[in-house]
Formats: C-alpha cells, structure tokens, sequence
C-alpha cells in the first residue's frame, strides 16, 4: 500500500503571531485519490495547503511527496512543483496586463530557432487549452480585461499545461464560477483521477463535495477531526463535523409582509450589457436575482448605484423618480451596496476595522468636515458587537480578518448609514458556513426592520432558499420571476434552464 | 477594556517606526554631541532647525501626495518658482512683502491644481504628470529669471529666516505649526481619511461615495501652497532667488516620507514619521559634516539610508 501513496503529511504543526494555525496534523493522500478538505475559515486549510506546496515552512513534522518512488520533502515551491504538484489558490493569482496565452507559458516561453519568442505555437498550443476549457476567448486577450470567471477559469485551465503533474490543489475554485464552468472543472478534474492525478479540493459548497470527491477530511481549529469516505456522510453530519454544532436549515429564516414599495425601475437599457429590466422591491422584501456571471445581473445594480451608466430607462424611490449619475446620489438617496469583490471594492484592507466601517458615513458624524473621533471609536465597537465581528480589536487591519469577517466589515460600513435599500451582490463569496449563517441572520434582521433586500448569488440553493421573489437573468433579460411558493416547488435545474435561455 | 488589550496597545507604540526613529535620531544626537566640538552648539542646532524647516514642509505636502498613492516629483520646482515669483515680485516688480507672498503662494496653488488636472482628467500617472510640470517648470524659472540670481529683496523679508522666538527659528515655528496642522488634518477630518481610502483603491474610494476629483485637486492643490510657503522661507533664507533652488527636494521629500514609515503604493503614512524622517536625514548630514566626512560618502549613506528603511518596512509586513 504504501507505493500508493503520494503525499503524507506527518505530525504538523505550524503557528503565526499570536494564533496556532495548524496542531500536530497528519494524513496521507492516495494515488487518484480526490480528497476533500473541509473546515470554516480560519480551520488551517489554506495554510495545510501552503505547507504542502512549499510556500510555508511547517514548524514541526515533516511534508513528503512520492516523486517517483522516493520520499522528497521540498523546501519551496520550485521544488514541490519539480515533484509534480501544483496549486491552484484562493485569489486569482495571474500576470494581470499579460495576455492567455503569456499566463500559460509563463516562465517557459517557447522560442523559434532565433531565440525569439514564438507566438505561433504559444497561441496554438494555448487555443488548445481554451477550447478544451470551453472558454470562448482569444489566446490574445489580456486577462485584466476578462470577467472574473473566465480569469478563475485561465488559473485553473493553467495547470493543464505542466508535465508530470501528481497531485493538484484547488483552493476554492468554484467560489466566482457559474454552473456550466464548475462543470467543466469537474470533467477536467475527472480525467486528472483517471490518470492517476491525485486533488485536495478546498470548497465550502458541500453538494460540490458530494459530487466531486471521494474522501474529506475535516480540520477545526487547526486541528484535524476526522477523515471519512463521502459516500458515508451526508451534508448534516460534514457541517457538524466541521462547525462542532448543528446547522438544521442553513436558509431557514424568517420571511415578512412587505411594505411600501421602495424601488421600482422601468426599462432600464445599457447598450448591450442588459435592457428591457422592470422590476420592484418593496420594504421588508428580499429579492434574489439569479443568473449566470455576465448575464447582467451585477450590471443592472452597478448601474443602479451609479457606477456604470444607464442609455435608458426610469428608477422610482418611494414612488419618485429619481436620478443617479454617481455612487454619491444612490447612496445619498439610500441605496446601500455590497459589491462582488470586496477585496477591491468593498475595503480598504490596509485599513482599520475602525475606518473601514465608518468610511462610507464619515460626514454623518462631521461637523465642518471635522470627525467626532469619539463617535468614529463607539461606531466601530457597536457595529462590531451589532454584526458580530470576530477582531481583537477595532484597530486591526482587515487584511488580518478572515473572509467572513471582512463580508461582516463591508456589511457594517453600508449599515452606518441606514441605508432603506440594500444591494448584496455575492455576500458570502470565501465565507465558511458558520459565518454564512450569521450573514443570513444579518439579511433576516434588515428585512425584519424594514429595508429593502436584493441578493445576488451564483450559489441557487441560497438565492433559492433565502428569497421572497427571485428574479433569473439571462444575456442582459429578464428570463424568469418566481414568487415564494413558485420557487418552493421549482427545481435547481429549471433555474439552471433559465438562466442560459436565450431571450 | 482588559489588562491584556492595553498591553498590546504599549506593545504597538513600541514597534511603530516614529519610535525606532526617534532612537536612531537620540543615538546620532549623542554621538555627534560627544564626538565633536562643533556639533552641540547653539548655531549648529539652529542651522539643523533651519535646514530642517523647508524640507520639512516639502515633505509633508509629499506625504499627503503619498498617502493618496500617487506621488509629486514637481515639488522641488514648485517651491523653486515660488522663490523666484517671491524675489522679482520684490526686486523686479515693486511689489511689497505680502503682495508678493500672495502672488507667490497663488502661483504655487494654480501648479498643483495643474498637476491635478493633468492627473484627473487626462488620467496620465502622477509620476509622469508630476515629471512633466517640474520639467516645465524648471524650464519656466529660467526663463523668467534669465537663468540669473535675483538679489535685492526687502530688508525685513530677508531678516525673517534669521529671526526666533525664544531662541527656536522662525522659519522651525512655520515648520512645527505645518506639521501640527498636517496631523489634526489627518486624524480628525472628513478629508484626511478621504486620502487613506483613496490610496486604498479609486474604486474603493469611489463606490463609498467620495469625490474622487475634489481629493485630488484639492490634495494637489494644498501640496502646491506647500511647496510655495517653503519656496518663500527659501528666499528668506538665502535672501534672494537663484534659479536651481528647489532642485532635488523632491527626491529629499520623498526619502524622508518614505523613511517615516508611508509606503509608495498608498494609505499608509503619517506627519510625525515625515517629520522624524526629515530630522533624521538633516542629522545625519550635518553630522558627517561636523565629523569631517567626505560629502560624496555622505550622499552614499544616504541612500543605503533610504533603502534600509524600506527594507524594514517591508520586513515588518511580512511578518504581520
């Protein structure tokens, strides 16, 4: 048995300033083997899997992969990819300003017989590669001006160039991935197993697990719980495994009456990103929008919020029609926005809890553009008790904060302001299920108060299981509005057919 | 509050940068005071306090810059030409003190918002914006001043740099009053925070509503009235306008922001640091002059100055 295995890793331990990240953890990982690795943030994954790679130094026990039939402990990334592994992480880690094709030879470019680089067979050999991960773009095309999917999809797709490859690590892969791409990731990680590759696969999704993979195992607090075949467990054992507790329903919240209505756009057209957008959103309401990325969905709110322009079409607050050229007139009319991409958009993350929370309300406790430090100080504290943000202190830096914690910041910087309307596009990208709970109890206690809810999601069970209304996007058209009880008795695959009908 | 959270807090004022500097400036004091005749004397501290001032308050107008992430190399050429405009105003133009002041610190103002239009607007990067005013602007100051020194200043205007109060210089008061400012700017005002959220990131900044172009021009802008009020302790000073003045204070603002702990890539920097740095870099100057140093060697340490104190910082985040 022992030639099976491919990776052991024996009794490691690894610290940070001030937390034990990883305690005396072991496993071994077989030849084909698609292993699971499943724990909330801040459970040690990303960092287990930085040791693996080389990228961080284990304190105590030792990492050693089978290349080729000895046992190597590399000491850095270079040497654990010359043993044949391979990473795929959290963050979309890409030359930003280089082309698809540059990104896949990167590092190794191919050169013609008189040492210059040779594009032919780069964008040949690269067109390969896309067409196989059915990505629809040009070898050419400079990756900052892709969406964030297809940027996931070229991180992924990137692997498939090395030789001799043994085990693959996907670090949350599917996080900005709609449907039809998890699905070809699955085919791709398929054929990997079928030639004996062997994947750690990191998600929060556990249906993903079930599907994918053949075993989990579960870290807690740095420490490993258990490992388990998947055919043995079900999602309610893996999230009190993982969480120590039980989850009953994930999406069981509470649901009101609506009120007045609060928003209303009509026709809302914008060239060819999305038209023809109606809809209404009343207080006490959560709205859902579904839809693929890039079937106009974020579109339709930046372009409510002001961020994008609108070529037609009219948006009503409270039963006014109103104007907004910038994000300043929607927020001063009361929209409050939770951008997809917190880590750009949403948060100054060399900043403090304490500024990030108050940066979007500073002039509410200025006078004469002179803060109150006093009130900037109890803000932060009561927004942190209010939210439940897990930091020391409000002086951290939220580049410090788990994932789940920097979503509650953001959502505690738009509630400063008391916004009637809030926008959540993606609220619990990267956030473990312990904190997507809490985030759900944050969207049920808005919608109690009153406030107005639009929730977009890539993940249907939760735009599903949290919305009173959904509405289901397709190539910038409405495709589908469900009420409550239609969305009760409608599969995830009649979601699914809509959300890639052509209108 | 518990015991343990305030021992932290003790805990991040020591490992701040402003206190490792204040310890590098104490050890450098002592040294030079022990080591050599000239250097505790109170004419040579109030040359340091001097030399210190108009770099000081260049400095502070590039940490505002800084902290934006965007960067002034202009500002050396914006105080050159608020010295010229201050001298021939007097000299030249039969203006009295404070007219020329004024026209002086309007000019200054009027290149900032320059710099500010060509970044906002034109959406050209502050480092080639800034390189093309400073570029033009060198070449202005020739022209208006014939490439020649102008002399003949006010008698009062030139005797205002060698003045104190109670035996601390004019032009340090004018310094320390900046720097106060600069920080209560900084830590208390809609505006000061607006600048770390912008260097955090335009889409970040914008998307919480600020005003992307009043930070900017209004950031710029300041900068320049900066650059002008130190153009005009300039010309005090050397009491009259030469046409390199100014040149390669730019560099200087920058190492001394720099090494006051701001990071060139935004949202981090503060006054004091700047002003420590700038002390720190005067010091060290001052003090190879009095040990007998080669000013060549010094220009080197300097430099290695300057890169160690990036290093640190950069080591300092990896660790955190």
């Amino acid at each position: 048995m022992e030639e099976d295995i491919i990776l052991k890793v024996d009794h490691v331990s690894k610290s940070y300033p001030g937390v034990k990240a990883l305690k005396d953890i072991s496993l071994s990982i077989r030849k084909g083997e698609v292993r699971a690795l499943l724990g909330e943030n801040g459970a040690g994954k990303s960092t287990l899997i930085k040791c693996i790679m080389g990228v961080e130094k284990a304190e105590e026990g030792t990492i050693s992969i089978n290349c080729n039939g000895t046992w190597k402990t590399p000491q850095t990334a270079i040497e654990s990819k010359a043993c044949g592994m391979h990473a795929n992480y959290q963050h979309v880690n890409i030359a930003r300003e280089l082309s698809i094709a540059e990104n896949y030879f990167l590092g190794r470019l191919p050169t013609t017989r008189f040492r210059t680089v040779d594009w032919g067979l780069m964008n040949k050999e690269s067109q390969k590669i896309i067409d196989k991960f059915e990505m629809g773009v040009n070898p050419q095309d400079k990756i900052s001006e892709l969406p964030v999917a297809l940027q996931e999809m070229v991180t992924i797709s990137k692997i498939s160039v090395n030789q001799g490859i043994k085990l693959v690590i996907f670090d949350e892969p599917t996080a900005l991935l709609e449907n039809e791409k998890v699905e070809i990731l699955y085919r791709y990680i398929r054929e990997l197993k079928s030639q004996g590759v062997s994947i750690i696969y990191i998600s929060h999704r556990l249906e993903e697990l079930m599907e994918i993979c053949d075993t989990v195992t579960i870290l807690k607090d740095g420490e490993y719980v258990d490992t388990r075949n998947i055919a043995d467990v079900d999602n309610d054992t893996l999230v009190s495994l993982m969480v120590g507790r039980k989850v009953d329903d994930l999406y069981n919240i509470q649901h009101n009456d609506y009120g007045d209505e609060l928003l209303r756009v009509e026709n809302l057209n914008s060239g060819k990103k999305f038209g023809g957008i109606n809809f209404k959103l009343h207080a006490g309401q959560i709205l859902g929008f579904a839809g693929l990325v890039g079937s106009g969905r974020s579109e339709v709110m930046r372009a409510i919020f002001g961020v994008d322009g609108l070529d037609s079409g009219d948006i009503y607050i409270r039963d006014t029609k109103v104007t907004i050229k910038s994000p300043q007139d929607a927020i001063k009319k009361g929209i409050g926005f939770l951008t997809e991409d917190r880590r750009h958009n949403g948060l100054a993350l060399s900043l403090s809890v304490r500024v990030n929370i108050n940066m979007y309300s500073y002039e509410m406790i200025s006078k004469a553009g002179f803060i109150n430090l006093a009130k900037e100080r109890a803000r932060a504290q009561e927004y942190k008790t209010r939210i439940g943000i897990k930091t020391p202190d409000i002086d951290q830096y939220v580049e410090n904060l788990s994932g789940g914690n920097q979503q509650k910041v953001v959502i505690a910087k738009l509630l400063c302001r008391n916004p009637d309307i809030l926008i959540f596009d993606e609220p619990t990208v990267g956030v473990d299920v312990g904190a997507k709970q809490e985030i759900y109890k944050i969207i049920e206690m808005l919608a109690r108060q009153g406030k107005g809810i639009i929730l977009i999601s890539s993940y249907l069970p939760e735009v599903m299981g949290l919305s009173d209304e959904m509405i289901v996007m397709s190539e910038g058209k409405i495709s589908g509005v469900l009420n409550k009880e239609e969305i009760q008795v409608t599969t995830e695959e009649d979601i699914l057919r809509l959300t890639s009908a052509s209108a | 509050m518990t015991m343990k959270n305030q021992k932290s807090g003790k805990l991040n004022i020591l490992k701040r940068s402003e206190f490792s500097l204040i310890l590098i400036i104490a050890a450098i004091f002592l040294i030079a005071s022990v080591g050599t005749n000239n250097f505790f004397t109170s004419y040579n501290l109030t040359n340091i306090l001097k030399q210190c001032s108009i770099i000081g308050v260049i400095s502070i107008s590039a940490t505002l810059i800084i902290i934006t992430g965007g960067i002034d190399l202009s500002c050396g050429a914006i105080c050159g030409m608020s010295t010229l405009i201050v001298a021939m105003g007097q000299a030249r133009w039969g203006m009295s003190i404070p007219v020329a002041i004024i026209a002086s610190l309007v000019i200054s103002i009027l290149c900032g918002i320059y710099n500010a239009v060509i970044i906002n607007e034109f959406k050209v990067p502050p480092f080639i914006a800034t390189l093309g005013s400073m570029t033009i602007l060198r070449g202005l100051i020739k022209v208006i001043s014939n490439a020649s020194t102008i002399a003949g200043l006010n008698k009062a205007f030139g005797e205002f740099a060698s003045e104190s109060i109670l035996f601390i210089p004019k032009l340090a008061i004018i310094w320390v009053a900046v720097v106060v400012i600069g920080f209560f700017v900084l830590r208390s005002t809609t505006f000061g925070r607006n600048l770390y959220v912008l260097g955090s990131g335009k889409e970040v900044a914008r998307l919480c509503g600020i005003s992307i172009r009043k930070v900017i021009y209004m950031t710029y802008g300041i900068a320049g009235f900066l650059c002008g009020i130190a153009g005009i302790m300039l010309a005090s000073r050397i009491n009259s306008a030469v046409p390199t003045a100014g040149n390669g204070y730019e560099m200087n603002a920058i190492a001394a922001t720099v090494i006051g702990g701001a990071s060139l890539s935004g949202a981090k920097g503060s006054v004091w640091g700047t002003a420590l740095g700038t002390i720190l870099m005067t010091l060290i100057d001052n003090a190879g002059i009095q040990f007998g140093v080669n000013s060549f060697v010094m220009e080197i340490s300097t430099g290695v100055l300057i890169t160690i104190a990036v290093i640190i910082d950069q080591l300092k985040n990896k660790k955190a």
